[in-house]
């Protein structure tokens, strides 16, 4: 860790407090999930993100947690002077309240089924078989609820010969073939940038899911469920790896920082011992890097105007570009590169982004209070939406900060039968 | 590799028709090129929209060379992932063909565009036109950048989002070049994945409003918003994350990438204690997890170096599936580098039918491609035809969806506007 960036961290934050609350739309601006009700019950992050999204754009989102301790996530990643809150649970965990219920005890079985009664979505990422060994079987909850749409995230899926082997995002990754694909040729394999980047795709699926479902719902009155295994969502992006296998039997290999298929393409250290990323897809943007590099020539047909001829010298054309690059700072090179829009960008870090002003003035830094930290940055909403944006209402909640209101509201339960439930840790 | 395409092939035959699937009815145009636009389209067609794929009559969308060529000559990915798609040739830098574009918005329900920002408002196509002629439309705006900011210019593609983003930063060996992060395409498809979301957020707005509405997608910001919490911790105690190899040795330990006897790799990770007792029970020697040194995180992200070594040791002295074997024994979370040989032979992939074996009626060529995902239990997503030839059905859809006759086509075509 370090805290030398600590200051200019701290400026860049206030300016992007200022634009991105320009950015902001009114809290009353319609939301396209409003009226449509999420239980979560899942932990970490490969389901429960897609509750995220879809309580950016309205849902009411209830994260059903176990009465002790509640989601991992709370303990996962960095610590906060919150005892029950890491910086991951505060911004993954946005827009949800958060309702305990021992899932373990037959009580708290029969009050989620009555929750599911209320419900239009249930999200889950426990290990498959776990939720039937409780009782809450496919049957059993579209009996309290035949509309229920549920979508179950896990490593392998909820079939196959692995269904039952733990599956965390790492795992899943390199199951599906991605982790094996970065790094340098020969070399250790290396995580393709984050670790849970299996999660956040997975819900991506997910949640797309559940919108379709939804559609189906609204037409037919019937729900379904939504089978995602981490693994087949990372499998699903790995573009003509398969079918080229399929035609040729030729196995992708790592490519360090490079691209088969394209040349120059990949990342490039300048003077003062920075990053940056050169894409020439095609023709015309290594046309336009040559004239960047004040090489015209190096783009006519005789030379390597031709992407093939470029991949047969690959060396030899990567070498001038490592060297152009490593005689200039990288202001220079980017300065250079998008005077000729050369697709051209800085292999940015954390603090790179904050003191960057795109990021700045598309509201990506949001800047949200929680009521014992503070502000606190978190990465604002994506997708935009023109006439329905999402918004981040609230951070990560304590734990069971909606349980007494979610039991009172929608299932009706009174006071002396709350203090009961607490008694008995059923919630 | 032959049993692979044989109950591949079986697979495709249950593909059912359009008709029953939930998104049977909305029309698509899918006006991008390459991969992040036209992937929403994709994902809309697997669950039964129409989608016109409309492309510029010579040559039409890059995707088609980009890659390796199938014997059609279009590339392999533009087989997979034009799926489902009808081609439309179309010519909008034409003016007959910018007023043939908006008599077809006219009937369609989502549009997937992809030019460098201004492009479509210079054809005069931009939002508030398009949104006049059909107040229902729901737009798909992708772009390096997004539609707004400063750099909302500049020319995007995934490896430079990636690098944007902030996950190229971080993969690679400590202090070592950024590498790749594993496909040179990650941010397309993760913004395919967010556009088709605001998509089918926006349709369910539209249905109960009646009112369309743009989705703006940077693949930047697709990138960036999968970064946890790199953000918070800058923000709160500067934490600049660096790259870590193959290990996310800040929090878990070990967890990580080990060679095996046999020249293959495993991954392990033991997030919590309780994991780190079945990993030493697999390894053996289930005193480590009793010991204070290793029993407990703190103590052993202390010692990664040495945990690491022995986790390291241990792997290096077994076959890759001896060391599965005896993980899957105890419950460790453990799983194979797989590459995509490995794939192909695995019970899982073929289990779950995640490759699926579809013939070119053009050559006949079987072309395997991954799946559609997600699985849905009762309006599961199909592929009924792999990416169409260029122009293929240009005819048929002016005919069917703007009421054209032969001669009025052929004219067209003389002008080369389609």
């Amino acid at each position: 860790m370090t805290v030398s960036t600590r200051a200019e961290g701290g400026a860049a934050s206030e300016t992007a407090a200022a634009q991105s609350a320009d950015a902001t739309q009114p809290d009353d601006a319609p939301r396209p999930l409003s009226g449509i009700r999420v239980i979560d019950v899942g932990n970490f992050l490969a389901g429960p993100y897609a509750a995220a999204m879809m309580g950016e754009f309205g849902a009411e989102v209830l994260k059903v947690e176990h009465p002790i301790g509640g989601d991992p996530m709370r303990r996962f990643g960095t610590p906060t002077s919150r005892p029950d809150a890491t910086l991951k649970w505060l911004s993954e965990s946005r827009n949800k309240k958060s309702v305990t219920i021992d899932l373990r005890q037959e009580e708290g079985v029969q009050l989620f089924l009555r929750l599911v009664a209320k419900s239009d979505v249930l999200i889950e990422n426990f290990r498959p078989g776990t939720m039937e060994e409780w009782g809450l079987t496919w049957e059993a909850l579209t009996e309290a609820n035949p509309r229920l749409v549920m979508l179950r995230v896990s490593g392998y899926g909820q079939t196959g010969p692995y269904r039952r082997r733990s599956g965390f995002a790492h795992i899943a990754q390199a199951f599906g073939g991605l982790n094996y694909l970065a790094g340098f040729p020969g070399e250790t394999p290396v995580l393709p940038g984050t670790v849970p980047l299996g999660d956040y795709i997975a819900s991506l699926y997910g949640a797309i899911g559940i919108m379709v479902a939804l559609r189906h719902r609204e037409k037919t009155g019937r729900g379904q469920i939504i089978d995602v295994g981490i693994y087949e969502a990372i499998f699903r992006m790995m573009e003509e790896i398969a079918s080229v296998y399929g035609v040729s039997g030729k196995v992708r290999e790592r490519e360090g920082s490079g691209s088969f298929v394209a040349v120059p393409h990949g990342h490039f250290r300048t003077r003062d011992d920075k990053w940056i990323a050169i894409a020439c897809t095609t023709d015309k943007m290594f046309e336009r890097l040559s004239v960047a590099m004040g090489q015209r020539q190096l783009s006519s047909s005789g030379l390597y105007g031709d992407q093939r001829k470029r991949l047969a010298a690959r060396d030899v054309v990567n070498a001038m570009v490592i060297e152009w690059v490593g005689s200039l700072d990288r202001d220079e090179v980017l300065r250079l590169c998008l005077a000729e829009e050369v697709p051209v960008g800085k292999v940015n870090s954390i603090a790179d982004i904050f003191e960057d002003e795109h990021f700045i003035a598309r509201g990506n830094l949001a800047h949200i209070i929680d009521d014992e930290l503070g502000d606190i940055v978190v990465p604002g909403v994506v997708p935009t939406l023109s006439a329905t944006p999402g918004r981040i209402t609230n951070l990560g909640p304590t734990l069971g900060n909606a349980t007494d209101s979610v039991m009172r509201e929608l299932l009706g339960l009174t006071t002396a039968e709350l203090q009961r439930l607490h008694q008995h840790k059923i919630i | 590799m032959n049993t692979t395409k044989t109950s591949a092939s079986s697979q495709t035959a249950a593909a059912s028709g359009a008709s029953e699937l939930p998104l049977a009815g909305i029309r698509v145009m899918d006006v991008a090129t390459v991969i992040a636009a036209p992937y929403c389209a994709t994902i809309l067609g697997e669950f039964g929209a129409d989608v016109l794929k409309v492309e510029h009559p010579v040559g039409g969308d890059a995707l088609r060379r980009f890659g390796t060529p199938s014997q059609r000559g279009d590339t392999l990915v533009w087989m997979s992932e034009s799926r489902n798609k009808r081609s439309v040739t179309l010519d909008l830098r034409k003016p007959e063909g910018v007023q043939l574009f908006k008599e077809l918005i006219a009937k369609t329900d989502v549009l997937c565009e992809n030019f460098r920002t201004g492009t479509l408002e210079k054809w005069g196509l931009g939002w508030d036109v398009l949104h006049a002629i059909n107040p229902r439309l729901i737009m798909l705006r992708v772009t390096g950048y997004g539609q707004t900011g400063p750099y909302s210019d500049r020319p995007g593609f995934a490896r430079v989002a990636h690098a944007v983003g902030g996950i190229a930063y971080l993969a690679g060996m400590p202090k070592g070049t950024p590498v790749t992060p594993g496909s040179t395409t990650l941010g397309d498809y993760m913004t395919g994945l967010y556009g088709c979301l605001g998509v089918l957020m926006a349709l369910r707005h539209r249905d109960l409003t009646g009112e369309g509405q743009y989705v703006d997608a940077a693949l930047y910001e697709s990138v960036f918003r999968c970064t946890e919490e790199l953000a918070p911790a800058f923000a709160m105690y500067g934490t600049v994350r660096e790259r870590q190899g193959s290990s996310h040795n800040d929090f878990a330990c070990p967890h990580g990438h080990f060679a095996t006897k046999d020249g293959k790799w495993v991954a392990i990770s033991t997030a919590t204690d309780k994991l780190f007792r079945r990993l030493a029970m697999a390894m053996g020697r289930p005193e480590l997890a009793a010991s204070s040194t290793y029993g407990e995180q703190k103590t052993r992200l202390e010692h990664r170096h040495d945990v690491n070594e022995i986790v390291r040791d241990w792997c290096g002295s077994l076959t890759r599936e001896q060391v599965l074997e005896k993980c899957y024994a105890t419950d460790t979370p453990a799983g194979p580098l797989n590459n995509i040989a490995d794939i192909f032979g695995d019970r899982q992939f073929h289990a779950r039918r995640n490759l699926v074996a579809i013939d070119d009626p053009e050559t006949g060529e079987s072309i395997i491609v991954p799946s559609p995902v997600p699985a849905l239990s009762e309006t599961p997503g199909s592929i009924r035809s792999l990416g169409p030839k260029l122009g293929e059905h240009t005819d048929e859809v002016l005919a069917e969806v703007l009421g054209m006759n032969a001669t009025q086509i052929a004219e067209l075509r003389a002008k080369r506007v389609i």
